[in-house]
């Protein structure tokens, strides 16, 4: 060969790092104009937020100070346990519920699965501040469901709003759609053809479950669950309406000590706390789906 | 094909969503030009009543009154929307903007706040002639930041089919709170000033009011309300469901008014308006009880950046005429802004049994800490 | 005899269980709705009676309130204004995400999450003076940003997830016959990502609609949204006048639903929406 002319292989490796570059490129384009939005309307102000309780009141360098103090505050750890006890038991529930509403609406046929397939998508349509003043008029006492029971002759009647119960309960009424459409769509990528040959070799419906649908399905259900926790978490308006005075949600503390006791930095702190927590549950997401995918590869 | 009928059912409802976006119109005309009149922007916090009180009473009389000034008010979200026009005023301010805030009735603790950013008008009778009728030591309590348009006070309403003898002291009513458990509740402090009261009738009765409502502010001074803490929480178990209280002043009026329970802390305006409009029973009745629960004066402030200071000049000087005064009287029952001299004797007459002094509100930073203490010690028991 | 009535029984069982579990969801999902409904023509509902005394009252009480038509005219327009932007801005990159190669594809990807992740109310302030400096308080833009920023998260990763479902090999057909980028996108690419991108454009919808503590900085006093509106009614009124507000709200969502019903489907959804 000659100088100054490139062999096949060179020239061949040279196209497709040519074609690296270019798509590289178009694609930091493509997402440029969201994440802009993104930068200027969400990670500035968040990391001015972050900044901000790092410095302590005084002048002087970056201190934990204030994360020592909310941590300190028994009443505030209560808090930060209870959100996550109901953001757990609330994500469980909804699970538990969609589920199995998820698999009935892929493997059965009828009238009753064309009508559960509408039902299931009604909470989706309803405010959510809607949602928690239905849910209060539904389940208080002296409202319809304790009414019906009461002429029934059940004169005991248990406290279902104002409290974690009532906080869960609408919760999993306002995010059932959600989590049945995300995990129907997964069992509906699973090709008919799998489950009847698991069928024809002898599997029961649960085996059937265990080994081929909840695998193929992972992906979807951990997006599901990763969406589900970090909304519920993060959640104002049904705490706000449906929760008792104390413990109370994250989202209303930290909207209380913003405005009703004055506490600008203890509310940014709490709030730094929250998206730390929200952020550890993203995480565990992103390692299990690059797991996946790395063991897909 | 069927790909092509999917984008293509799609193309009317874009076609109508974008329709509708341009034809309609976005934006409400600003008052521009000499001749139209100006819009003052008025922000209310407050209650049901009170906003109607400004909507369909106060604004329209200022209108007519004052035909180059119209005026649109905007009723702020319940117990959470002050601090969202004050982040709003504060921003402007540090930016150099002006503001389309021209008068603000907010509480105490919002107009603290705007001080030190100087987001506010220092009101004297040079700028408001009207100002020099209202009792100076009203207009000492904001330091002069705000004025003082009309009062009340937190009473006791109560179910007098139910109740035959209603407490005339505190302790009175401690015990019979005791004595009748489920039938008394206030509402979370929080939520509304009813709920502040009460909570501050029990500090009030181991600690000296007046310590608590200058400007002074000292933490420390707050161990002084360890007493009223124990007295609360012990009184929880008492408590209308256990000790659950509700979100709002209204919240509890309702209660009372659907025989939940007897007896309640209601604001003085906002019970009697109740009872004239049938929302509670007439045998609902209310009385001031010793040492009284406190009452103040809700005022309004005038951002100084407003970009109508003029217009928000005049209507507060007219808030404080007579005729604006009656009208505080007769929609909502409250206590006037004005010294009660300058009102009709047949007022005067009205108001007897109601209008007795009150206790003082304690000052912005007190009242943040107690519903703070409050959440901590008597809602969660720590 | 036993092997003969075990499985008829067994089916019986289970058919009768599976009427009761839906009885139970079906009680669940539309009970609270129809609680609202009585409310909304009760005149005065007093326990322990079942039904109200009916009376319209409390609509014509909410229909004469100014600020209503407002609120609903200001809603209608803002978040179908935000979501559509939304979906320009995000489909293009949802599918850069999901077909092409560049540096931190996956960390950007993630970046998403911070939009939702991270407490609002910490958010406001910072996000407010930043709008003053652009002179967009109290306009239609200002209100549209803000919900925009709660749809991101549903417009890059669900098309992101369904672009990532398409066959490739349906695109590099399209590309063998002559096909330009553009055209195979237009063409091939969307028609099949459409139901899951009508999926993603339903939630982000949703998401705007409810957005209600940044509205009310950015909005007020003439840009002001129902959520806004909805705490002071429920809170502050007697149940009818919120079961009456209710209702009129629930109305564009349920015309929504009538036509979002078609893509919602499960059979629709099949068409590519795996992660």
């Amino acid at each position: 060969m000659t100088a100054g002319v490139q062999g096949p292989r060179e020239a061949g490796s040279a196209r497709i790092r040519g074609a690296g570059w270019r798509q590289g490129a178009l694609g930091l384009a493509l997402v440029l104009p969201p994440l802009l939005v993104l930068a200027f309307l969400v990670a500035l102000p968040a990391v001015t937020a972050v900044v901000e309780t790092l410095t302590p009141a005084g002048g002087g360098g970056p201190t934990l100070a204030n994360y020592a103090r909310v941590l300190a505050a028994r009443s505030l750890r209560a808090d930060i346990v209870f959100t996550i006890v109901i953001t757990l038991v609330s994500v469980a529930v909804v699970f538990a519920l969609s589920y199995p509403l998820a698999l009935y609406l892929r493997f059965s046929r009828g009238r009753a699965a064309r009508v559960l397939g509408v039902l299931f998508m009604v909470p989706l349509f309803v405010p959510v501040v809607i949602a928690s003043f239905a849910m209060i008029t539904f389940l208080v006492n002296h409202g319809l469901v304790s009414t019906l029971l009461y002429r029934a002759g059940v004169l005991a009647f248990p406290r279902l709003v104002y409290n974690g119960t009532g906080i869960m309960l609408t919760q999993v009424w306002v995010n059932i759609p959600f989590a049945v459409l995300i995990l129907g769509a997964g069992l509906q990528a699973i090709d008919d053809a799998l489950i009847d040959g698991a069928r024809d070799v002898g599997a029961g419906p649960l085996r059937t479950f265990l080994s081929i649908i909840l695998p193929l399905n992972a992906v979807p259900t951990m997006i599901a669950l990763t969406l589900l926790f970090i909304g519920v978490f993060g959640s104002f308006t049904i705490p706000y309406l449906v929760g008792g005075n104390a413990p109370a949600m994250l989202g209303v503390t930290m909207t209380n000590y913003l405005t009703q006791y004055l506490q600008r930095t203890e509310a940014v702190t709490l709030a730094v706390l929250a998206f730390l927590i929200a952020a550890v549950v993203g995480a565990v997401y992103v390692a299990s789906v690059s797991r996946r995918e790395r063991g897909a590869a | 094909m069927k790909r092509h009928s999917k984008v293509r059912a799609l193309a009317p409802v874009l076609l109508a969503l974008l329709v509708a976006v341009v034809l309609v119109p976005t934006s409400v005309p600003s008052g521009a030009g000499a001749a139209a009149p100006v819009t003052l922007n008025v922000y209310i916090n407050g209650d049901t009543n009170i906003l109607d009180l400004w909507s369909k009473s106060l604004l329209p009389a200022f209108s007519k009154r004052y035909p180059q000034y119209r005026a649109n008010m905007v009723g702020l979200m319940h117990g959470n929307g002050g601090q969202g026009v004050l982040d709003k005023l504060i921003a402007a301010k540090r930016a150099g903007r002006t503001t389309d805030v021209d008068l603000w009735e907010t509480e105490p603790s919002m107009v603290e706040q705007g001080i030190p950013e100087g987001l506010w008008v220092k009101l004297s009778d040079k700028l408001v002639a009207n100002l020099s009728k209202v009792p100076a030591e009203k207009l000492a309590a904001t330091g002069g930041y705000s004025a003082p348009y009309r009062g009340s006070s937190v009473v006791i309403g109560y179910n007098s089919q139910f109740v035959k003898t209603p407490p005339k002291t505190f302790d009175d009513l401690v015990a019979w709170i005791k004595a009748n458990p489920g039938k008394f509740t206030y509402c979370d402090p929080n939520t509304g000033g009813s709920g502040q009261a009460f909570v501050a009738a029990a500090i009030y009765r181991f600690a000296n009011p007046d310590k608590f409502a200058g400007s002074a502010y000292d933490p420390k001074e707050e161990s002084a309300w360890e007493p009223a803490w124990k007295l609360l929480r012990d009184l929880q178990p008492a408590m209308y469901n256990n000790g659950f209280h509700p979100n709002g002043n209204v919240a509890v009026l309702q209660l009372l008014g659907q025989q939940n329970i007897y007896m309640a802390a209601v604001w003085s305006d906002m019970g009697l308006d109740f009872s004239k409009r049938g929302l509670v029973p007439k045998s609902v009745k209310f009385e001031q009880i010793t040492p009284p629960l406190f009452g103040g004066d809700s005022t309004v402030t005038l951002p100084s950046f407003s970009a109508h200071l003029e217009g928000a000049l005049t209507l507060l000087n007219w808030l404080l005429t007579p005729e604006a005064q009656e009208m505080v009287i007769a929609d909502v029952s409250g206590y006037p802004g004005v010294d009660w001299k300058y009102m009709p004797a047949s007022v005067r007459r009205q108001f007897a049994d109601v209008a007795k002094p009150y206790s003082p509100l304690p000052n912005a930073k007190y009242l943040a800490d107690i519903k703070r203490i409050w959440h901590d010690r008597v809602a969660a028991g720590q | 005899m036993t092997g003969v009535l075990w499985p008829w029984a067994a089916a019986v069982f289970r058919r009768a269980v599976g009427a009761a579990a839906l009885l139970a969801l079906a009680s669940f999902i539309l009970g609270p709705l129809l609680t609202l409904l009585v409310w909304a023509f009760a005149g005065t509902w007093l326990f322990p009676n079942l039904l109200p005394e009916f009376s319209l009252r409390w609509w014509a009480f909410v229909l004469g309130n100014a600020d209503v038509g407002k609120a609903i005219r200001m809603s209608l327009l803002s978040a179908p204004t935000a979501t559509l932007i939304s979906a320009v801005i995000c489909i293009p990159a949802a599918y850069a995400f999901a077909r092409l190669e560049f540096p931190a594809r996956r960390a950007l990807l993630l970046s998403f999450l911070s939009a939702n992740a991270f407490p609002k109310i910490g958010l406001y302030v910072s996000i407010a003076t930043l709008l003053y400096r652009l002179d967009l308080m109290d306009t239609f833009t200002g209100v549209v940003l803000i919900q925009l920023v709660n749809t991101l998260l549903f417009m890059i990763w669900i098309p992101t997830g369904t672009f990532r479902g398409i066959n490739r090999n349906l695109e590099e057909a399209a590309r063998d016959a002559g096909a330009g980028p553009l055209r195979t996108f237009f063409q091939i690419t969307l028609p099949i990502a459409l139901p899951g991108i009508m999926v993603a454009g339903l939630f982000a919808f949703i998401a705007a609609f409810d957005e209600a503590q940044g509205t009310l900085i950015v909005g007020t006093p003439n840009h002001m949204t129902m959520p806004v509106l909805m705490y002071n009614l429920v809170l502050s009124y007697p149940q009818p006048v919120g079961a009456v507000f209710s209702i009129l709200l629930s109305l564009p969502s349920l015309v929504l639903l009538l036509f979002a019903q078609r893509y919602l489907r499960a059979g629709y959804l099949a068409a590519g929406y795996s992660l």
